[in-house]
């Protein structure tokens, strides 16, 4: 990371944004468009002559708790904005995950916005939908030094093309972020969670799909090695105090052996760790991953991956649909390619959630695209930051 | 309503043009004959009508990829259409433009239930991925009203809605992946057949959903597949005013549920139906609400307890609880004829689908009401409460000189005030040609810039769909060399269409 080496300019407005925007613009120069920085480590590195950081931009326009809705500046942190939602009794149902044990990062400082651009959800994805779904509109500022306005505020819209969806997961390479317009749902009222042992990949992945049959409200399904170093399926209901003590009966009917059970905190304790990846404790020189798969097609995927020296510590979650792990640092540029050509072979899109920015910036952090997609999405990139100043490379990799 | 003006060079190659496209469809698949053409001539707006040039229905993917290939070459624009029923206008063909219909392209190409997802054709009406999975306890969860008829290309198109989206969501939350042609006649694929198959790629997926086939034309999806929800139960609460049932609407909310769906009904949408499904309405009921609670028996049971304290305590004058399925189905049924009962009244109706913030739902409302005064029309309200979608139901008489000016008038007025109270032109029905010359309403000349240079990274010749949606041409080739500065218009001189 060069970007601690340049100058690094702190906007309290959007208009100052759109002023340096148009500055950096005019001076031909590139901007690494940041919120708190927590999370630069994600995605490929950035190389530019200045830094944006906006988390000043953190004032709430709105938050009606009624509406279901909340519109803020992009630098608020996530954890703020958690904590008012959750005095309402209302939560972000995508579960945003902050990744910072990944970076050595502070979690309290994760914004908003970094949110919104890395569009990385959690462990609920299965049952309540990704980061996009929940983003109903956004204000940014182009290229050029635009401030454009697009979605709403409404839960169903329509009106133009949702440009929203489209700047969700570009990481900041079509447009600063400035606000975002979010759905929030009101939060369960009652959560537990089941832990039994785990048995075979494909027994559990069996059980995912058994239970996900079932309209049971089914918020959560991993497969982690525990603190006492032996693997367990974690599966978490959510809802009604009456509704989760019946779906507990239910699930508890399917299952080999009796769980352990845990309630309310302690059930979200376990959760946060998974949603962060804990039980991952990655070393330094490991590289962490994230692969999206068919979750018929993971027990096979992880044991050739194991056996082929690519995986060393992992675990599952979206019910079997994603499997993260870590990599020996020892020969990266050969176990890169050859962990991606094994994802590609099955269809599965592979990212690099961590490592050393050569490797990054070699192959590239996210998954590669086909020739075609590539050329339309750079064509996208261009149609809104023509002279390509924000973010560099980040989500692309310079022949 | 004011289209681009037709080429009438293209119109003079009708026959050539029809000769060259057999040739990749065979010869029955290209319409030519005028009477055969006519049923295409408008969508779900009846008052938007042209004879397209030509009637292509390709078979399969590689077919479309061949047919837009050449009509790039040639300059011929091309018009996307499903089944036709869309109430904006989005499938209104051009006179020098085919209309590339799916029909042909019906199958359902795959059912994983193991990884829930399901791989169709566009041309698949939208009711048959769920019943393709009935049997194995699934469902595709998104339920526009037109789901008999409509289909998943089309709703794709234009991220339908429906009933149950207030809970399940709309279109684009269900699907996973897309195969789309460019005007080019590059094929392109993204997202993929399983759950997180987009992450970690530009939401293309995200934008081509809901672009009224003005991007690209949609050959594949992959769509999301849900457990069918153990039981589903109705409630019908009567209110004595339309504020008591909208507060009410907010106060659901507000006690933490989500119902699958929360519909608005009043009182002239009542009186209509009451005849047709031969039951009364309390005299003293100005609205009624119908909200609907699924999941698993013991939750549903907890939550209709709450909703019916709410409603109680925000004035109801009765509420019924439907304990059968039976009794779910005729309770639905006045929901469902609203539209219908409403045709009996009057000769033509004209519906719009502004959406607001919840709490504007009174507001707006009342301001309706007004309208109806200064342009002497009857309407009716039945709508989807929960997410503030409104449905405003103006009656006129398309026989009766300037009586459809006045209804659009009308409608406008209404989308206005939706934008006016912090909410959108349309819900889930599309832009269009409808509200087209609206869209400056709502966004700024800079907002609109920016959709439109998406629209050139797709289809910079802009011959896919023309005329739809942006009140002005692309003119893609001047784009990108342009600055605009502190919000100045950057094409004064662009003509309207
Ligand atoms: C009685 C009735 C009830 C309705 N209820 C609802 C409702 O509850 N919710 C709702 O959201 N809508 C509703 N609609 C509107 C309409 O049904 C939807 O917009 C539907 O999605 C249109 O599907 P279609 O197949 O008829 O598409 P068409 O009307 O044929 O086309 C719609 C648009 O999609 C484009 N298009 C079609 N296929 C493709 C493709 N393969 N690739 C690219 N573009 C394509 C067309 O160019 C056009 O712009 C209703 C309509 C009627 C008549």
């Amino acid at each position: 990371m060069t970007q601690t080496e340049t100058v690094c300019l702190r906007p309290a407005s959007t208009q100052d944004v759109a002023d340096i925007v148009m500055d950096a613009a005019a001076a031909g120069q590139t901007l690494a468009v940041t919120g708190n920085g927590t999370r630069s480590g994600f995605g490929n590195p950035v190389k530019a002559d200045r830094t944006l950081a906006l988390g000043g931009l953190d004032q709430i326009a709105f938050y009606d708790p009624e509406d279901l809705v909340i519109r803020t500046g992009v630098g608020l942190t996530l954890d703020e904005l958690e904590h008012m939602l959750a005095a309402k009794g209302q939560y972000l149902p995508f579960e945003p995950p902050r990744y910072t044990g990944l970076y050595g990062t502070d979690a309290q400082r994760s914004t908003v916005g970094g949110a919104v651009a890395t569009a990385l959800s959690g462990p609920r994805r299965i049952l309540s939908g990704a980061v996009r779904d929940f983003v109903l509109g956004v204000e940014g500022v182009n290229g050029q030094g635009d401030v454009f306005k697009a979605g709403g505020r409404t839960m169903k819209n329509v009106t133009g093309y949702d440009l929203s969806k489209l700047v969700t997961g570009a990481c900041g390479t079509l447009a600063v972020l400035t606000s975002v317009t979010l759905k929030v749902l009101p939060a369960p009222r009652a959560e537990l969670t089941l832990v039994l042992p785990a048995r075979t990949l494909e027994d559990d992945r069996a059980l995912f799909e058994k239970i996900r049959a079932l309209p049971l409200g089914v918020g959560g399904l991993a497969r982690r090695v525990g603190a006492d170093g032996r693997c367990e399926v974690i599966i978490r209901v959510e809802g009604t105090a009456p509704g989760v003590a019946g779906n507990h009966q239910v699930l508890e009917a399917l299952l080999p052996t009796p769980p352990r059970v845990l309630e309310q905190e302690e059930s979200q304790a376990l959760w946060r760790e998974i949603r962060e990846l804990s039980c991952l404790t990655p070393k330094a020189d490991e590289l962490v991953w994230r692969v999206n798969l068919p979750a018929t097609a993971m027990p096979a995927f992880v044991d050739e991956a194991r056996r082929a020296g690519c995986i060393n510590r992992f675990f599952v979650d979206w019910a079997g649909g994603v499997v993260f792990s870590t990599m020996r640092g020892v020969q990266p540029e050969v176990d890169v390619l050859r962990y991606r050509k094994m994802a590609e072979k099955i269809g599965a899109r592979s990212m690099i959630l961590r490592a050393p920015d050569a490797i990054r910036s070699q192959f590239g952090a996210f998954p590669p695209v086909a020739a075609g997609v590539a050329a339309l999405e750079q064509r996208t990139r261009t149609a809104f930051d023509p002279a390509g100043i924000f973010n560099p490379g980040r989500m692309t990799v310079q022949a | 309503m004011q289209m681009p003006e037709p080429s009438q060079a293209i119109m003079n190659q009708r026959e050539a043009l029809a000769v060259a496209l057999r040739q990749i469809v065979g010869q029955e698949w290209v319409i030519s004959d005028e009477a055969e053409r006519r049923p295409y001539q408008c969508d779900g707006i009846t008052a938007y009508m042209a004879m397209p040039l030509l009637v292509v229905l390709p078979g399969s993917a590689a077919e479309v990829q061949q047919i837009l290939r050449f009509c790039h070459e040639r300059g011929v624009k091309v018009v996307p259409r499903g089944s036709g029923t869309s109430l904006s206008g989005g499938a209104l063909p051009l006179e020098d433009g085919i209309l590339l219909v799916t029909s042909r392209l019906c199958n359902v190409l795959e059912v994983d239930a193991p990884n829930r997802v399901a791989r169709v054709q566009p041309g698949v009406p939208n009711i048959k991925i769920s019943e393709a999975v009935q049997h194995l306890g699934l469902c595709y969860m998104p339920d526009p009203s037109s789901q008999l008829i409509s289909t998943i290309g089309g709703n794709v198109a234009e991220n339908a809605g429906g009933v149950h989206c207030l809970k399940y969501g709309v279109t684009a939350n269900h699907i996973l992946g897309l195969e789309a042609v460019l005007m080019t006649g590059e094929i392109i694929r993204l997202g993929g057949a399983y759950l997180g198959a987009a992450e970690g790629e530009m939401d293309l997926m995200g934008v081509l959903t809901g672009s009224e086939g003005l991007l690209a034309m949609v050959t594949e999806i992959a769509v999301r597949l849900e457990p069918v929800p153990e039981v589903a139960r109705v409630i019908s609460m009567s209110f004595p005013s339309v504020e008591e049932a909208c507060a009410c609407v907010g106060a659901i909310v507000g006690a933490g549920i989500i119902p699958a769906g929360l519909e608005f009904m009043d009182r002239k949408v009542l009186d209509a139906v009451s005849v047709l499904i031969r039951e009364t309405f309390d005299s003293n009921t100005a609205a009624l609400l119908l909200c609907e609670l699924d999941g698993t028996a013991v939750e549903v049971d907890a939550l209709v307890d709450v909703v019916s304290d709410v409603a109680r305590n925000q004035g109801a004058i009765e509420t019924k609880v439907s304990t059968t399925e039976e009794e779910r189905q005729r309770i639905w049924s006045s929901r469902k004829l609203a539209f219908s009962a409403i045709g009996k009244l009057c000769p033509d109706y004209y519906c719009t689908d502004g959406t607001i913030p919840r709490n504007k739902l009174p507001e707006v409302l009342n301001k309706m009401a007004d309208m109806s005064v200064k342009y002497g029309l009857d309407y009716a309200n039945c709508f989807h409460a929960g997410d503030g979608n409104l449905h405003p139901i103006i009656m006129y008489d398309a026989a009766k000189p300037g009586d459809l000016e006045k209804a659009e008038a009308f409608g406008a007025d209404v989308l206005i005030a939706c934008v006016d109270a912090g909410g959108v032109l349309s819900g889930e029905h599309g832009v269009g040609v409808e509200k087209r010359d609206l869209m400056t309403h709502q966004f700024t000349d800079i907002d609109l810039n920016q959709q439109q240079m998406v629209k050139c990274a797709f289809d910079p010749a802009e011959l896919l769909n023309p005329g739809k949606v942006f009140p002005t041409a692309c003119r893609c080739a001047e784009f990108g060399r342009m600055h605009v500065r502190n919000g100045a218009i950057r094409f004064p001189d662009i003509p309207r269409f």
